[in-house]
């Protein structure tokens, strides 16, 4: 009763109040700060064919964009079997009213046709069902049947793009180390797949180990390192000629750990010479080396920034392996990894913010991220031995070398969106490590 | 060295000559896709040119050793003449009603529910004891066991056990329905459904590694105040439109009261002369309803740093009339406040088609509304 | 050409399932100890003391070390010095030290690690007087295991630093 008295006293002093809240016109206003984080539900019918052939086409092309999609983890297919809707044609207006109530918040809907010269044309809409609207343009795509993949990864390309705000990465190869054979003696060949693991095909044979390829910025070459030549050499390989070539080094030297520059002309490696592994900077037009480091101590797996002006390396200068960044013309490094462990293979994302590597810490290892500072350290895999990590072109995702214990221990890739969501294996026949991403194709 | 680079390129001729025709396409494309931008009819148009699988083994796989010191020389691209001819022209634009031209100012515009939904659905405070499914909520022994944020393919704000296996996921946890004798006119049959999987939080397999030791509990569940659950009639519109004109003293109360309890001192600015405003309560439900259909998980990271907010107008009956607007946004490129509008109009528009369950006596409180979609705390889960 | 290509192949009788890598060099052209073959050559034997067989066998082909590191232990100084007088008195025959790394280590941390032990070796036998024109290292980082479980015991054996010794070219 004391309680509800006082509580008048103060309504009656705020009623007397001149400005009080409830005198301003206004909307309510609300704030959300909560929401989920949920794979968004999408319905892809198959593409519509002008006759079975078309149709055939159509369907497999679907399938391709749902399972690009899908596999990104951030999308989620409803399957054909709760659609209620049924797309027949691609140019009658979409029925939102069939796509609603099975709460398929994006629709693709697309037509194949194939032309005189048996050309496959692709064209989709993409739509936003409870806007109720069309997603940006409708395109069309037109390609090789043998292309047929790339057409679907386009299209996927487009639909993740315009979902997501974040750059396509579907239409890209991966350039990785096939394995087979025992442990103790196990055969290496360069090989190259489309990124989900479609159309593999073999650059080198297998008659000397061959490690760790890395694209060039246009996706034309891969460097790698061999011992085709008895000693470790780095290799500049054509992609599409398969073609190669050896690049200078001197008699009772190794070199490893290759990487472009954004200016596809330099590369930036590890170069041993008397037990002592420094980094050196090469014009792989002239072949003009310069060194970057002179430290005693293992300086290796480096990494250039995006813009080409700075490069993350691995050092045991402190004692154990750590990661530095120092400018890309050599001089003063900074160390930015300091939690417990050892850090390794540093990769500066295409975006230019993070940096991905290898930690070693109480027995296991993990592929994690941190900003380029150093700050923000996450780590998104654990297992016995993972390494080796790459970025998509759209520095989303990476994809690494995950190796099992024991005798009959394999290598296989993975690959695990930035969030630390959606790890997964990445189909392939023989056992496989070192993967590099290509940049997205043209 | 020279002879050295013929004998390597004699090698690879075949390969060249196919690669030539797939580099001249890929020129081609590229030249053509100069055209991409544009082009302001309704297709665009592009070109994929790729070699076969065939081809490509064909052209690498009876691998001969090279000389080491081989030179490559990339092949030069074939001309133009080459390349497989394309249909430069934008496709013909299919005669479609363009969806956006449809004028949509009337509910209808608004696709109706999943099911006739009749009860008012503010999932979270449910008024009848805890369905079946809560119940697992609780006893699930894992979650008593490891109180730390499990794997589901969702993150919520609040932890969800696993739905029994033969419900359907769905935004809005309902009771079956069973039929009632006395009713005259049957209810729909409802299928029961249940919140989808969810825990508070991703994690990585390197957390899952981690957890050995307990780190952190289940946040408790934030229980919105309930809504007023007296006047559900919406046929009782009439009386709130009575202006209650400066008889201030209802609302003056009611704020006074919400002031003073420091509940609606951040949002409480709002507020028309008529009627008493939201108590905090019922601006929570709208909040909660309004958050458990906004899914930020496919969005950009720069989507992920941009506070969108928009504004929408409702029918008395709490259903959305017009658009949902955009007002401004911030922190992102141009293109994530794009998808991060989208984001937060699906939410509206997914969880406010049944329509929002507001008081209808406070109408003119909240027929204009503001939400502000921040997801700062979402970003880091 | 260098002088590994035009190196006398030396045939062993015996195969060591410790050197049975296949690719130990990629082009083949160099000694491969362990190569399997016909027409086993009596000189070669292990009891004969200048015989390679006898180099890896009686003397220790090999030296092991602690994880992370490249310093040598007094053992296997005792063994290097067995080597670099094998290596002083034989001085037909050339060796190339192979530096191995266990499986846990990046792949390129490896490479480098590999490649201080090799080197370590050699600047022992070379301060024991070996010339260092007859000495060439390698590393292989955690390529090629000796031992496939994944266990302290099987990584001791891995971190090793391997002396192959190849007949010199005779002309």
């Amino acid at each position: 009763m004391i309680q509800r008295l006082a509580w008048l006293l103060m309504v009656a002093l705020c009623a007397a109040l001149p400005a009080t809240a409830q005198e301003r016109e206004g909307p309510l206003r609300i704030e959300i700060t909560e929401g989920v984080i949920e794979p968004l539900p999408f319905a892809i019918p198959d593409f519509v064919g002008d006759d079975t052939t078309a149709a055939d086409w159509g369907a497999r092309i679907s399938r391709v964009v749902a399972s690009d999609l899908t596999g990104t983890g951030l999308f989620r297919e409803i399957p054909a079997s709760a659609h209620i809707g049924r797309i027949t044609s691609f140019s009658s207006p979409v029925q939102f009213t069939d796509w609603t109530p099975i709460n398929a918040q994006a629709l693709i809907v697309g037509a194949v046709s194939v032309d005189d010269a048996g050309k496959l044309i692709v064209r989709f809409r993409l739509y936003d069902v409870f806007a109720g609207q069309e997603l940006g343009q409708g395109l069309q795509l037109v390609g090789t049947t043998d292309g047929w993949r790339r057409i679907a990864h386009k299209v996927a390309d487009q639909v993740y793009s315009r979902l997501t705000g974040e750059a396509p990465y579907f239409d890209s190869r991966v350039a990785f180390v096939s394995e087979t054979g025992p442990k103790d003696a196990r055969q290496k060949r360069l090989a190259i797949m489309d990124y989900d693991g479609a159309n593999v095909s073999y650059l080198t044979d297998n008659s000397s180990i061959v490690l760790a390829p890395r694209f060039s910025p246009s996706g034309d070459r891969v460097l790698y390192t061999s011992y085709e030549s008895g000693f470790p050499r780095i290799y500049v390989l054509d992609v599409a000629t398969a073609g190669r070539r050896v690049l200078e080094s001197n008699d009772g030297t190794m070199s490893f750990a290759p990487r472009f520059a954004p200016d596809g002309r330099t590369i930036v490696y590890s170069l041993t010479q008397g037990g002592n592994t420094d980094l050196y900077t090469m014009d792989i037009g002239t072949g003009q080396a310069q060194r970057l480091t002179t430290a005693p101590s293992i300086e290796t797996a480096p990494s250039y920034s995006p813009d080409g002006s700075r490069i993350v390396f691995e050092s045991d200068r402190s004692g154990t392996p750590q990661l530095y960044i120092m400018p890309a013309g050599g001089g003063e490094a900074q160390r930015i990894s300091f939690g417990q462990g050892r850090y390794g293979t540093p990769v500066w994302s295409p975006r230019g913010d993070l940096i991905a590597f290898t930690k070693q810490s109480k027995g296991r290892f993990h592929i994690g991220v941190m900003r380029t500072d150093g700050s923000e350290e996450r780590l998104l895999t654990a297992s016995f031995l993972d390494e080796g990590p790459t970025w998509a072109p759209n520095g989303r995702v990476i994809m690494f070398t995950r190796e099992t214990q024991g005798a009959q221990g394999r290598a296989s890739l993975y690959s695990v969106d930035i969030t630390g969501r959606n790890l997964k294996q990445v189909p392939t026949d023989t056992g496989a490590s070192d993967p590099s991403w290509s940049p997205l194709q043209k | 060295m020279t002879s050295a680079a013929a004998e390597a390129g004699g090698a690879v001729n075949t390969g060249q000559i196919i690669s030539g025709a797939g580099h001249a396409g890929l020129i081609a494309w590229a030249v053509f896709g100069g055209t991409f931008n544009a082009d302001p009819l309704p297709f665009e148009v592009t070109e994929v040119t790729a070699i076969s699988a065939e081809e490509y083994a064909a052209l690498t796989a009876p691998q001969s050793r090279p000389e080491a010191v081989a030179n490559i020389d990339t092949p030069e691209a074939p001309e133009a003449g080459d390349a497989p001819t394309l249909s430069s022209e934008a496709d013909s634009a299919p005669a479609q009603a363009e969806p956006e031209a449809t004028p949509q100012t009337e509910p209808d515009a608004v696709p109706e529910a999943v099911a006739p939904v009749p009860e008012p659905e503010i999932a979270e405070t449910p008024p009848e004891p805890p369905a079946p499914q809560e119940d697992v909520a609780v006893l699930a022994p894992e979650i008593s066991a490891r109180p730390q944020a499990r794997e589901a393919p969702r993150v919520a704000p609040e932890p969800m056990a696993p739905p029994e296996p033969d419900v359907r996921i769905d935004e809005v946890e309902r009771q079956e329905s069973a039929p009632d004798p006395q009713a005259e006119t049957r209810q729909p049959d409802e299928e029961a459904t249940a919140p989808e999987e969810a825990t508070t939080e991703i994690v990585t397999e390197a957390e899952k590694a981690e957890q050995a030791a307990p780190s952190r509990s289940l946040r408790p569940r934030s229980r919105p105040a309930a809504p007023a659950p007296s006047e559900d009639a919406p046929t009782q519109t009439a009386q709130p439109e009575q202006p209650a004109a400066p008889q201030t003293d209802d609302s003056a109360v009611a704020d006074a009261l919400a002031e003073a309890l420091g509940q609606a001192g951040a949002t409480g600015t709002s507020g028309t002369p008529q009627g008493p405003p939201l108590t905090a309560g019922e601006k929570d439900g709208l909040r909660v309803a309004v958050q458990r259909c906004w899914n930020v998980g496919s969005l950009s990271s720069d989507a992920l740093r941009t506070t969108v907010v928009v504004a929408v107008s409702l029918n008395r009956d709490g259903t959305l009339s017009g658009d949902v607007r955009q007002l401004s946004a911030q922190g992102g490129s141009g293109d994530a406040a794009r998808q991060a509008f989208e984001a937060a109009r699906r939410a509206i528009l997914r969880c406010g088609a049944g329509g929002f369950d507001l008081p209808p006596e406070k109408y003119d409180h909240w027929r204009e509304i503001e939400m502000s979609f921040n997801p700062e705390s979402m970003r880091i889960k | 050409m260098t002088y590994l290509s035009k190196t006398f192949i030396l045939v062993a009788g015996l195969t060591l399932s410790a050197c049975s890598q296949p690719d130990r060099f990629g082009d083949g052209n160099t000694t491969d100890l362990n190569a399997a073959g016909a027409g086993g050559v009596v000189a070669g034997s292990a009891s004969d003391p200048t015989s390679p067989l006898y180099f890896q066998q009686a003397v220790g082909d090999r030296v092991l070390f602690a994880v992370d590191q490249s310093t040598l232990s007094p053992t296997a100084m005792a063994t290097l010095d067995g080597q670099a007088r094998w290596l002083m008195t034989n001085v037909e025959y050339n060796g190339i030290i192979e530096g191995h790394a266990d499986e846990q280590g990046t792949r390129e941390y490896n490479l480098a690690l590999g490649a201080r032990r090799a080197n370590a070796v050699s600047e022992y036998l070379i301060g024991k007087g070996v010339s260092p024109a007859r000495l060439k290292v390698i590393s292989y980082g955690k390529e090629r295991p000796l031992e496939i479980c994944s266990e302290e015991s099987c990584y001791a054996k891995n971190r090793r630093a391997v002396t192959v010794i190849s007949a010199v070219p005779t002309s």
